[in-house]
């Protein structure tokens, strides 16, 4: 996630998508193979994959969960593209 | 329980306006093989799931279903945007602007509200899993035929993508069923 800093939020969302749906579906596969060893570090990889988009999406765009909304001082959860609107 | 998150499992960026193409896909959402039908299934029958695999499996398919109804939803909303009654009318789905206007209402693409009459729940997990992987096939057909009427490549990305979701869906299951029938045996 180096060159995070140039992408827009569709573009970083892009990349938040990929690294969540690879967890989603690795999970679903271990839920039938839970013994699988080459699965389980493919899934502790795209894990920590995972986090660390979301969390270079908040830094730089806004919370995707709402425990990571700013409080200070507005509602910062309000902010930025819900699922029945097209981002911009 | 659930957390929600701010986001699509692929983002829903549709650019042109279709009321007629949106009442078609609103099947995936409340129709009889539509992601609403999918997720309260998979989510009721795993409380009578006995194997800590058939749990997780149907939980974890069942939550996203739940995500799938979100973007068909979103699809829906994205291709109605600001259409008003005429276009409704001249699209042929004067009737569904009547009853809901620009809302999500779940129903059939022939406008039969949702029915929990759609799915069952048997506290039988053979008979459970055999209905599911029939509900992955079904919705994959209704995905299909939503393909064949659709000409907007925006909307097609995405259907061709939760059509794809379905596939996997039914290998899934259908290696639960090994599964649970190798534990009878
Ligand atoms: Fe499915």
């Amino acid at each position: 996630m180096e060159n995070n800093r140039q992408m827009s939020a569709q573009q970083l969302m892009q990349k938040v998508s990929e690294a969540a749906f690879y967890v989603t579906d690795l999970k679903l596969y271990l839920d039938t193979h839970p013994d699988d060893a080459r699965a389980l570090r493919m899934f502790g990889e795209a894990s920590r994959n995972a986090k660390a988009c979301f969390e270079a999406f908040e830094k730089r765009f806004y919370p995707l969960f709402a425990t990571s909304a700013d409080c200070d001082s507005d509602w910062e959860w309000l902010v930025g593209t819900w699922p029945s609107q097209k981002m911009a | 329980m659930f957390i929600f998150t701010k986001m699509t499992q692929i983002p829903v960026k549709i650019n042109n306006k279709n009321p007629r193409l949106a009442s078609y896909i609103l099947s995936q959402y409340g129709g009889p093989d539509g992601e609403l039908g999918a997720s309260l299934r998979y989510l009721s029958q795993r409380f009578a799931q006995t194997e800590k695999s058939g749990i997780a499996l149907l939980t974890d398919i069942g939550t996203e279903e739940l995500g799938h109804l979100e973007m068909i939803g979103s699809i829906v909303t994205q291709l109605t945007k600001g259409e008003g009654a005429k276009s409704f009318d001249r699209y042929g789905v004067g009737d569904y602007y009547i009853d809901h206007a620009n809302g999500v209402y779940p129903a059939s693409a022939a406008g039969v509200p949702f029915s929990a009459a759609y799915l069952q729940s048997k506290a039988d997990p053979i008979a459970d899993i055999m209905e599911d992987m029939a509900a992955e096939q079904k919705a994959r057909a209704t995905y299909d035929n939503i393909l064949r009427m659709c000409d907007d490549p925006d909307v097609t990305n995405i259907i061709r993508y939760l059509r794809e979701r379905e596939v996997v869906h039914f290998q899934r299951f259908g290696e639960l069923l090994d599964m649970l029938q190798s534990k009878i045996k």
